[in-house]
């Protein structure tokens, strides 16, 4: 019996370095372990060992046993690991600096400034309003205290229609529902489509994006709104700049001005953007009139105001380096997707 | 506009002042300078010299070769073209190494004869407009002496920004913008150096009559034994170098008086016109005017007559030629007249020919000028030609006078307002300097607006506030805060959503947002079949091409599918826009605000792209809006399949829009290889649309049932009617069900399909027995075949 399991033992040492892959561990693994195996047939023959003797053959069969089961086992595992080895060698290596489309389309560079500008003023408590394009003649003019022969209501500058309404010159033109929606405190901006009848070039377009602003209190000073047209543009040039006033002429404020912006590219000290000059001329404002006021049923007594617009196809064109003003309504998608959703 | 400062100096003294604080100090307080020009700087090294000898040049029929002094040791040899060559003429000599105008001079070989240096002409010099020869100088100084010291050549030119003029009359002209520097720099403003006219009041008047409400003022004289012919140079370097040309002394009166006081005025040849009426006329007439131009000059404009009310002028705007001043001319009429600026205006567009006299009569000018203008051309005449005579009394018709403004204002105003501490004296001071007339009582101002600040500018206090505010200095503002209030804002729910839509539709479906015109792209769709309404059209289309406004918005973006598809298998694009979709009672539009999106692709088919389509807008609804819609079968544009498209519909039965496959035709004329696919819907509706939450299936702690049921539907049953048979079976078992799976086959079901449904069942309180889910699914079938479907055996 002794020499049998010996022999088994032996055997078993002489077949395990014959084992090349899985197929030949399992055969191995039939062969000694199996139903027949040679190990398992070792039991039976206990019942012909002398009794003084079966506990210890009994224990010898199963240290061969628990051996050759952790052989295999080690065995498995080697095998298993060594395959793995051979799939990582033999992995195709990804080349991930390959292009990838995301998915993503593309948001109009003016909304993208737009949310810019709104989301910094909405964190200013101003409400945005949204006006119409088609606009009354009233609005648009009258109630905004441009003169009946004032010549940008001639057909030459302003879109009018069939019906005897325009397309809105500016933004202007929600002024008065907007003051007498509040008849008094309000901070309001109204960003818009405004159009001009004038021939297109690189330039100009006759359909463009304003947003103006007003905000009316008791005692708005020209002070407040130096402050607060410094504190706005810091925020959506995202850095400090510095502003100056110079006179400027709108019917619908007084005094008014033309605020420019110390060239945020160059710091003043010219570029192109701010064509050489050290200042970007960019937001017309003023002092509400108060016939606009007055027109609104505001007592201009009481309550005074100022008013800014900003145009958003010139800031995107500052921002985006865009040279031609056409293509933001062309539907060109070109030039639109690639800005995705920032600029 | 161009200013000479030397011209400005002549009211202001502005000694001690660097150019560059001019610029930036007149840029703040008053309009904006765009350019300026260093005047005769580009010319170097021209002198005075006399002609000592003139020889015909040998091989040249119209070379001259001079010897000229130019006050050098020796004679110097030129080779001169021009006619005028005399010997003793002293002219303007540009020496070896010097300037003309930029251009360098050097020694030189003109048909084989060294020349060294070359005389001048006016025009060579950019100082005048004559070009006929080389300068001619009538001069005591020594030769060699340099011309800019003889002449006033170097200037500093500013030109201004009209455009920041535009309601300032008083700064079109010298001795405005002379009165913003004396204010801006605390300087004394000269007085005008005038002619009293008064002394010949015992003169005859000139016949002047207007018969036109349109002219505010005429003032003539008449003036005779002119002499001179040509201007003095000086006068001419400051009208070229302010952009206008020389002619002759008379017309270049006229200018010189426009340039410095603002006033046009025109000389009438006195020979020719007797007198004056103004009118408007009655029948078109004809204007050959002095550049040859024949205008014709419509009823309604005004045209200035003489006596015989033959034309002689188009007021306001351009003069006659067979009036006008010649060379042979000596006694005149003078014209200084103030015109209504929208009368003037209106024919300028008529006629379409604007001149620098229009420019300023639109800016509504200051008739308080007119009588002052002649006064001073009279003076600078008499001055330049001695033997010159006023041969009438100063005429004056005057019809219409501005308001004369007196504004009171206070300083606690004035502070307020602006938000600055002014100093009362400042205040005072800026006013008065600006030609303000105050009366002060130490709390409140009465402030007389003088004439040529009155035709439109200054009425009222807050004009006060910026006249004051410029010249104190913009810059000289502290910036303050605003007091604020703690009121919680509210937002736009369409607002806020229309940019969530547009950024979603990006983020997630690879969207791009576009911008297209508000009007119909009429030939487009004529070309491609579509048809698109329009219930308003613009009166002027020169700049737009269109007319119609758009009351779709899906057939401007196929226009830009059409433009994109050449360079994209996929053109996916929305837009948040308006459109006018009719006319209310008031006869005034009614804009609405749509949302569209256009899908193209060349590979993914029709039917794709719609269930795309739909969950998009099912994503909007869902996340966005908290609503539901419903696809119905209708009318939709012609530009939808006349199939495959539906209109949408809220909860409530609201129509908002449609969508669909384009139209087989369209989609054929606009893009074969795409399919296509549209939606439109009114954004504004579908944003106030009635909140309906999507239900929430019922989660049981007991243990649940899944069971499939596979029905036999027919083709004309669509999905949402087997919802319905299902929400109207009434049973308290059915946890959540969905549709797992949809069979076709053609052989065992001839227009029908099978459709396989998962329920699963339960109850809230306790585990189903047997009998529950057989009397379940016994049910189920039972409604089911109610409703003309049955089970699949």
């Amino acid at each position: 019996m002794l020499q049998k399991i010996e022999e088994t033992q032996k055997q078993f040492a002489q077949d395990v370095l014959a084992v090349t892959d899985q197929k030949s561990l399992e055969e191995l693994r039939l062969k000694y372990m199996g139903k027949k195996g040679l190990v398992t047939m070792l039991m039976p023959l206990l019942k012909d060992v002398p009794n003084d003797q079966k506990r210890e053959m009994g224990m010898k069969i199963n240290a061969v046993k628990n051996e050759i089961e952790s052989t295999l086992a080690n065995l498995a595992t080697e095998l298993e690991q060594q395959k793995m080895n051979a799939e990582i060698a033999n992995t195709e290596k990804i080349d991930i600096t390959l292009p990838v489309d995301n998915g993503v389309g593309s948001l109009h560079p003016r909304t993208v400034i737009q949310k810019e500008v709104e989301d910094v003023l909405i964190s200013m408590g101003f409400v945005v309003d949204m006006g119409n394009e088609v606009e009354t003649e009233f609005n648009n003019f009258d109630a905004v205290n441009v003169p009946s022969t004032h010549p940008a209501r001639d057909t030459q500058d302003t879109f009018w229609l069939s019906n005897g309404e325009v397309l809105k010159t500016h933004t202007s033109a929600g002024q008065n529902r907007i003051l007498s929606k509040y008849k008094g405190t309000c901070k309001v901006i109204f960003p818009g489509r405004c159009f001009r009848n004038e021939a297109l070039d690189a330039g100009h377009e006759n359909t463009f994006f304003q947003m103006e602003g007003v905000i009316v209190d008791k005692n708005v000073s020209v002070a407040n709104l130096i402050y607060f047209m410094k504190e706005m543009l810091s925020k959506v040039f995202k850095k400090e700049v510095e502003v100056r006033l110079r006179p400027g002429f709108f019917p619908f404020t007084e005094p008014s001005f033309e605020m420019d912006v110390k060239c945020p590219f160059c710091g003043g000290t010219g570029c192109s953007t701010c064509g050489g000059s050290g200042w970007i001329e960019l937001c017309p404002c003023g002092m509400i009139h108060p016939n606009v006021l007055k027109m609104a049923g505001i007592d201009s007594n009481e309550y005074s105001g100022c008013a800014f617009g900003l145009g958003f196809d010139r800031l995107v064109m500052i921002k985006s380096g865009l040279n031609d003003i056409r293509a933001l309504n062309s539907g060109n998608l070109k030039i639109l997707k690639p800005f995705k959703l920032n600029i | 506009m161009k200013i000479s400062i030397n011209w400005i100096k002549d009211f202001v003294d502005l000694s001690g002042i660097e150019t560059e604080e001019l610029i930036k100090r007149f840029n703040l307080a008053t309009a904006e300078i765009e350019d300026v020009f260093y005047m005769g700087e580009n010319t170097k090294n021209v002198v005075l010299a006399r002609i000592l000898e003139v020889n015909d040049h040998p091989q040249s029929d119209h070379l001259h070769i001079l010897k000229v002094d130019d006050g050098s040791p020796e004679s110097v040899q030129v080779v001169c073209g021009a006619p005028n060559v005399r010997v003793g003429m002293v002219t303007a000599f540009a020496q070896v190494g010097g300037m003309v105008s930029g251009h360098k001079i050097g020694k030189a070989k003109l048909v084989g004869v060294e020349s060294y240096g070359m005389c001048c002409s006016e025009s060579e010099l950019e100082i005048g407009s004559d070009n006929s020869g080389i300068m001619d100088i009538v001069t005591d100084a020594k030769m060699g002496t340099p011309l800019h010291e003889i002449y006033p050549m170097n200037d500093v030119v500013f030109e201004i920004d009209n455009k920041s003029l535009t309601n300032r009359p008083d700064l079109w002209g010298h001795y405005g913008i002379a009165r913003e520097f004396a204010a801006i720099f605390g300087r004394e403003l000269k007085p005008l150096a005038v002619e009293d006219l008064n002394q010949y009041d015992s003169l005859d008047k000139l016949n002047i009559k207007v018969e036109s409400k349109n002219c505010y003022r005429y003032s003539g004289i008449t003036v005779e034994n002119v002499t001179e012919k040509r201007s003095p140079m000086a006068m001419k370097i400051r009208l070229n170098y302010c952009g206008m040309r020389d002619i002759n002394l008379l017309a270049d009166m006229t200018n010189y008086l426009m340039l410095e006081l603002g006033q046009p005025m025109h000389a009438f040849d006195h020979n020719i016109v007797k007198g004056i009426t103004v009118i408007e006329p009655e029948k078109e007439v004809d204007m050959l005017t002095l550049e040859g131009e024949v205008h014709k000059i419509a009823p309604g404009s005004m045209v200035i007559c003489d006596e015989d009310r033959t034309p002689v002028a188009i007021a306001g705007i351009k003069g006659g030629l067979k009036s006008g001043i010649t060379d042979d001319t000596n006694s005149l009429l003078l014209e200084s007249a103030v015109f209504d600026a929208v009368a003037i205006r209106k024919t300028v567009h008529k006629i379409g020919l604007a001149t620098d006299a229009s420019i300023r009569y639109e800016k509504s000018l200051d008739p308080e000028t007119t009588p002052v203008a002649i006064a001073r051309l009279v003076k600078i005449l008499k001055e330049i030609d001695n033997g010159v005579k006023v041969s009438s009394a100063l005429t004056d018709v005057y019809n219409f006078h501005y308001p004369k403004h007196e504004i009171k204002i206070s300083y606690e105003f004035l502070n307020r307002r602006s938000g600055v501490e002014l100093p009362q004296s400042k205040v005072d001071s800026i006013l008065t300097a600006l030609g303000f007339e105050i009366v002060t009582d130490g709390k409140e101002l009465t402030v007389s607006v003088p004439s040529w600040r009155g035709t439109k500018d200054v009425s009222i206090k807050e004009d006060l506030v910026e006249e004051v505010l410029r010249m104190y200095g913009y810059d000289n503002i502290v910036p303050q805060s605003m007091s604020f209030n703690l009121m919680p804002v509210e937002q736009s729910k369409e607002h806020i959503l229309e940019y969530k839509v547009k950024r979603l539709f990006a983020e997630k479906y690879g969207v791009s947002e576009v911008h297209s015109h508000i009007w119909n792209y009429a030939d487009f769709n004529k070309s491609n079949g579509i048809e698109a309404e329009s219930y308003v059209s613009l009166l002027d289309t020169s700049n737009s091409g269109q007319a119609g406004i758009r009351s779709k918005l899906v057939p401007t973006l196929l226009r830009f599918v059409n433009d994109n598809k050449n360079n994209f298998d996929d053109v996916r694009m929305c837009e948040i826009g308006r459109v006018v979709s009719g006319l209310n009672e008031n006869n005034l539009a009614i804009e609405n605000h749509i949302l569209a999106i256009v899908l193209a692709s060349t590979k993914k088919s029709e039917k794709d792209l719609y269930f795309e389509l739909k969950a998009m807008l099912e994503n909007v609804c869902e996340s966005l809006v908290n609503t539901k819609v419903n696809y119905c079968d209708g009318d939709t544009s012609n530009y939808y399949h006349p199939v495959n498209s539906n209109v949408i519909k809220l909860s409530d039965g609201t129509v908002i829009g449609e969508m669909g496959v384009a139209h087989p035709q369209i989609k054929l004329n606009i893009t074969p290889k795409h399919n296509l696919v549209c939606l439109e819907l009114d954004f504004e509706k579908l944003c106030n649309a009635e909140v309906v939450k999507s239900q929430r299936n019922k989660v049981s702690k007991y243990q649940t049932v899944a069971l499939d049921f596979t029905f036999v539907v027919p083709n004309n049953v669509n999905y949402a009617t087997l919802e319905e048979i299902i929400a109207s079976y009434k049973t308290k078992l059915t946890m959540e069900y969905s549709l797992k799976d949809i069979y076709e086959n053609k052989e065992q079901m001839e227009d029908a399909k099978a459709y396989t449904f998962n329920f699963v069942i339960g109850a809230m309180d306790r585990t189903l027995e047997a009998k529950d889910i057989e009397k379940f699914s016994n049910n189920l079938i039972e409604h089911f075949k109610s409703n003309g479907i049955n089970l699949k055996g």
